[in-house]
C-alpha cells in the first residue's frame, strides 16, 4: 500500500489558486522526485505535507489514515519532515544546537546536556558520513553550502518516515551534491520515503525511482524514471514542446579586450588570477566551490578588497566600492549569488528595484523624472518579459524566475557593458533558465562581455565561448570552445596536474 | 593563531572589549583613589549598581528576543511608589506587597508581550505607551517623592554575610540564574527567536509564548529593581524610573548584547552596568564637572558598538 495518497488537493491564497486538484501517491522506500517550473505548485504541495500551510480542499491519506497537520510540529510527530529551500536555521545558535533545536537532551534541572548534545551530533555525522563541519560553530559563520548541510542534518535528526528535500542540492558544490544523492538513495533503501525536488534533470535521473510532474498548480503525470525521456518530461512541464534549453551559440567575440586581469589576489581564497575577457564573449568560470570564484567576482565588482591589476576597455581601473563599479558604460555590473539577500529588496516595488542603481539616469537636480523612470522600467519589463501585474508590485511576491529577471533588468539599466553573472540560474525554473541563456547570447552579440559562473556544469558547457577553471585560487585551465566538456572542467577542477 | 582560537576571540570580542574597558576604568580609578580593590568598595559599588543590573537583566532578555522595553522606567517608578505607600511596618504585609509588585511587573510585561505579538505592533511604541501609562499611575498614587519603608528594609544594602553585602550575593545569584536560564528551553527559544523569528517559527516555536515570557520577565526584573531601589532611597518616587530606561539598554549594548537580537548574555550586561556606574565614581575622583559623565558614557557606548560591528565584518570577510 502507498504511504502517502493525495487526491483533489487544493489551496488558494485569496483569489490566486496555488494548487488545484493535485493528486499524488508514493510508497515507503522510494525516492520520488517532484519536478516543474517555479510557481507550478510544488512548494505549496510540500508545505501542505509538512504542515506549514493548511489545504482548502481534497484529501491526504498517510498510512491509510486522514492526515491534516496543524503545524510543522504535528507533521513531524506523524513522521513527515521537510528540509525547505529557505533555510530554517537560527544564525546565532551553534550547529549542534540547531540540529537538535527544541529537542535538546536536558538534565533534570532544565539546562541542556552539552556532552550528550555533542555525542548525538557526532554520531549523526558519522552514521551518514557528513562532510566535515565543526559542531560548535555559530551557524551564521558558515557558508551557504555548509548551512544547507546542517539543515539536512536537522531533518535527519528527526528520524522520520518521510523526508522532503526542497532543492537541497542547489546550494551544494559538486562533491557534497554527490554525497547527498548517495545519502538519499541509502535512506530510501532503509525504508524512508524521500520526496526530492530539484531543477537539475541529471540528479533526478540518477536517484529517483519515480517522478511526478507539476504544471500550473496541478499534477500532470507520474512516471517511472527509466520509462520516460527528457523530451517528454520537458514537454509536460511546460505544456508545449520546448525548442531547446540552450540557445544557438554563434561566435560573436571581437578582438577588443573588455577586461584584462592580472595577479588578482583577495584574501586566502583568490591567489593570483589573470585572464582576458573579450567584447562579445561569454567566459565561463568553473571549478569546485570555495576555490576563489566568489572572491573573483566580488573583487572585480569592488565589494571585496583585493590587489592586482585590472584593465577595463584598455584603461587601468580600480573599483573600491560597487558604487564606483556601477558608474556607467565604463563600469561593471553584477548579478549576485544570493538573489533574496544581495540582489533584490523584497519589500520594495519592481520599479524601485529596477531603478535603484541608476538614479543618476533619471534625476534632474535631485528630482526624479518619473516619465523617464517609467520609460526605463517599461523597457526592461518588456525586454525581459517580466511577469508583473504592475511595476508597483512588491518584488518579493514574484516567482523566483521573475525575481531574477528583475535583478537582470537592474543590472542592464546601469549600461555597464562588462557583466558579472554569479550563478544566475540558481533556483530558477527551466523556462526562465532558457530565457536567461538566450539573453546572455543576445547581449554578447550586442558587444557585451560576460563573465559567467555556474554551479551547474552543463550550463558552462553549453553557453560559454571559453571556460576558465579555478582551483585553489589559481587558473587551473582555460578551455577553448572545442575543448569544453564536463569531463575537462572536472578534470581541471580536481586534478593536481594542469591539463 | 589557531583558527578555533581566532574564531573564539572574534565571537567574544564585544564582551572582551567591555571587560578591557572595565579594567581600564578600574585602573584609572585605583590610581586616583585608595582602596578601590577592596571588599568594602565591591560592596559599595555593587550596592549602587544593583538597581541598574536588575532592570538591565530584564532588558537583556527582551533585547535578546530582538525587542526593546521602555516601560521598565514606568515599572520602576510604579514599584517604588506602591512599596512606599503600602508597605507599613508589618513584615507579613511587606512580603505580600513585595510579591504583589513582582507579580504586577510580570503581568504588565506580559501584557506588553501580548500587544506586541497579537496586534503586531512595534515594541518601541507599545512600551513607550505603557511607560507613559505607568508613570502617570505612579504620579496619581504618589505625586511627589515620599512615602517610607521600614528601617530594617533599608538595612538590606548594608547586611553582610561572609563579608559580602546583600547586593553582592544578589548579583551572584543573578549570574547563577543566568547560566541556568540561558540553556533552558525557554532561554534557548528566546535567543533563537531574536536571532531569526522566521526560522524559529518554522522550527515550531510559539512566538506568542516567547514574547509573553520575554517581556513578562523584563517587567518582573524591573519590579525587582524597584523593590531594591526602595532599600537605597528609603521611599518612593514617581519619576525616578526614567533614569533606568536608556542606561539599561546601554549596559546591555556596552556588554556586547546585539540590538538585532540573539547575541550576547547577562555577563556582558553586568560588566556594562559596572562600567556605567564606575564612570560616575571616576568623574568624581578626577574632580571634574559631573557633566563629563554622560560624555564618557557616550564614548564608551560608541567603542562598544564599533567593536561588535568590526568583529562582524572581520568574521564575514573570513567566512567568504
Amino acid at each position: 500500500m502507498d504511504l502517502i495518497e493525495v487526491s483533489g488537493l487544493t489551496k488558494r491564497y485569496g483569489g490566486i489558486v496555488a494548487l488545484e486538484q493535485a493528486s499524488f501517491s508514493a510508497r515507503a522506500g522510494e525516492v520520488h522526485a517532484l519536478i516543474g517550473e517555479n510557481g507550478a505548485g510544488k512548494s505549496t504541495f510540500i508545505q501542505i505535507l509538512a504542515g506549514a500551510v493548511a489545504h482548502d480542499g481534497g484529501d491526504v491519506l498517510f498510512d491509510g489514515a486522514h492526515y491534516n497537520p496543524a503545524n510543522p510540529d504535528d507533521a513531524e510527530t506523524t513522521g513527515v519532515t521537510a528540509v525547505f529551500q529557505e533555510l530554517s536555521l537560527i544564525p546565532d545558535l551553534t550547529v549542534e544546537e540547531n540540529i537538535w533545536f527544541r529537542r535538546e537532551p536536558r538534565r533534570w534541572w532544565g539546562a541542556a546536556d552539552r556532552r550528550e548534545l555533542r555525542r548525538k551530533t557526532l554520531d549523526l555525522f558519522e552514521k551518514y558520513e557528513f562532510p566535515p563541519i565543526q559542531a560548535d560553530r555559530d551557524v551564521r559563520r558558515l557558508t551557504l553550502a555548509e548551512q544547507q548541510i546542517v539543515e539536512i542534518a536537522k531533518g535527519l535528526a528527526k528520524s522520520t518516515r518521510v523526508l522532503i528535500l526542497d532543492e537541497a542540492t542547489s546550494a551544494l558544490p559538486a562533491k557534497e551534491t554527490e554525497w547527498l544523492l548517495k545519502l538519499t538513495r541509502k535512506l530510501a533503501e532503509e525504508g524512508l520515503l524521500v520526496i526530492f525536488i530539484s531543477h537539475r534533470m541529471g540528479e533526478v535521473r540518477s536517484i529517483a525511482d519515480r517522478m511526478t510532474i507539476f504544471r500550473n498548480g496541478s499534477t500532470v503525470a507520474t512516471h517511472v524514471t527509466d520509462e520516460v525521456s527528457d523530451d517528454e518530461i520537458v514537454a509536460q512541464m511546460i505544456g508545449r514542446q520546448m525548442d531547446r534549453l540552450y540557445p544557438e551559440r554563434r561566435d560573436t567575440t571581437t578582438g577588443r579586450i573588455a577586461l584584462k586581469v592580472s595577479n588578482l589576489e583577495c584574501g586566502s581564497r583568490l591567489r593570483g588570477v589573470g585572464f582576458e575577457l573579450r567584447e562579445g564573449e561569454v567566459l565561463g568560470v568553473g571549478g569546485l566551490q570555495g576555490h576563489g570564484h566568489r572572491e573573483l567576482f566580488q573583487s572585480l565588482f569592488g565589494a571585496s578588497r583585493s590587489t592586482g591589476e585590472v584593465e577595463l576597455w584598455g584603461r587601468t581601473t580600480r573599483f573600491n566600492t560597487p558604487s564606483q563599479a556601477l558608474s556607467g558604460r565604463e563600469g561593471i555590473a553584477l548579478v549576485p549569488e544570493d538573489r533574496g539577500g544581495q540582489g533584490l529588496l523584497n519589500s520594495m516595488s519592481v520599479r524601485e528595484n529596477l531603478t535603484l542603481s541608476v538614479q543618476r539616469r533619471m534625476t534632474w537636480c535631485g528630482l526624479v523624472d518619473s516619465k523617464r523612470e517609467a520609460a526605463l522600467v517599461r523597457e526592461m519589463v518588456d525586454l525581459l518579459s517580466i511577469k508583473v501585474d504592475t511595476p508597483e508590485q512588491e518584488a518579493g511576491t514574484l516567482s523566483g524566475g521573475n525575481q531574477q529577471k528583475v535583478v537582470f533588468g537592474k543590472m542592464l539599466l546601469t549600461e555597464a557593458r562588462v557583466l558579472l553573472l554569479y550563478d544566475p540560474t540558481r533556483g530558477v525554473d527551466v523556462g526562465t533558465k532558457s530565457e536567461i541563456f538566450q539573453l546572455m547570447r543576445d547581449l554578447a552579440a550586442q558587444g557585451y562581455a560576460i563573465l559567467f559562473h555556474s554551479s551547474d556544469m552543463p550550463e558552462l558547457v553549453h553557453v560559454c565561448d571559453r571556460v576558465m577553471v579555478l582551483r585553489a585560487g589559481h587558473v587551473a585551465a582555460l578551455l577553448d570552445r572545442s575543448a569544453i566538456s564536463e569531463e575537462a572542467i572536472l578534470r581541471a577542477a580536481v586534478l593536481e596536474k594542469d591539463t | 593563531m589557531s583558527t578555533s582560537l581566532r574564531n573564539y576571540l572574534l565571537d567574544k570580542a564585544p564582551f572582551l572589549t567591555a571587560c578591557a574597558m572595565l579594567v581600564a576604568i578600574l585602573a584609572t580609578y585605583a590610581s586616583l583613589q585608595r582602596g578601590v580593590f577592596s571588599i568594602d568598595e565591591l560592596n559599595l559599588v555593587t550596592g549602587s549598581a544593583m538597581t541598574l543590573i536588575l532592570v538591565a537583566t530584564g532588558q537583556t532578555i527582551v533585547i535578546l528576543r530582538g525587542g526593546i522595553d521602555l516601560s521598565v522606567g514606568g515599572m520602576v517608578s510604579l514599584g517604588t511608589v506602591i512599596a512606599a505607600t503600602q508597605f507599613g511596618t508589618d513584615p507579613v504585609n511587606i512580603v505580600l506587597w513585595s510579591s504583589a509588585i513582582l507579580l504586577l511587573g510580570f503581568l504588565i510585561g506580559a501584557a506588553n508581550g501580548v500587544m506586541i505579538n497579537y496586534l503586531q505592533l512595534q515594541p518601541f511604541l507599545v512600551t513607550l505607551a505603557t511607560w507613559s501609562v505607568l508613570s502617570g499611575v505612579a504620579m496619581i498614587i504618589l505625586p511627589t517623592d515620599g512615602g517610607s519603608v521600614p528601617d530594617w528594609w533599608i538595612g538590606f544594602g548594608y547586611s553582610e554575610f561572609l563579608g559580602l553585602a546583600g547586593p553582592v550575593w544578589m548579583m551572584i545569584a543573578l549570574i547563577g540564574f543566568w547560566f541556568w536560564f540561558k540553556s533552558t528551553r525557554l532561554g534557548t527559544t528566546i535567543r533563537a527567536t531574536g536571532s531569526s523569528e522566521k526560522s524559529a517559527f518554522l522550527s515550531g516555536v510559539s512566538i506568542m509564548r516567547v514574547d509573553i515570557a520575554a517581556y513578562g520577565l523584563s517587567g518582573f526584573f524591573a519590579a525587582a529593581g524597584a523593590l531594591y531601589l526602595t532599600t537605597q532611597t528609603g521611599g518612593g518616587s514617581p519619576i525616578i524610573g526614567k533614569d533606568y530606561i536608556l542606561p539599561s539598554v546601554a549596559a546591555a549594548v556596552i556588554g556586547g548584547v546585539s540590538l538585532f537580537g540573539g547575541r550576547g548574555g547577562l555577563m556582558g550586561t553586568v560588566v556594562g552596568a559596572f562600567i556605567l556606574i564606575l564612570i560616575g565614581s571616576l568623574v568624581f575622583a578626577l574632580r571634574i564637572s559631573s557633566h563629563w559623565q554622560p560624555v564618557l558614557s557616550g564614548l564608551i557606548l560608541l567603542v562598544a558598538v564599533l567593536t561588535s560591528s568590526l568583529t562582524e565584518k572581520t568574521a564575514k570577510g573570513q567566512a567568504q
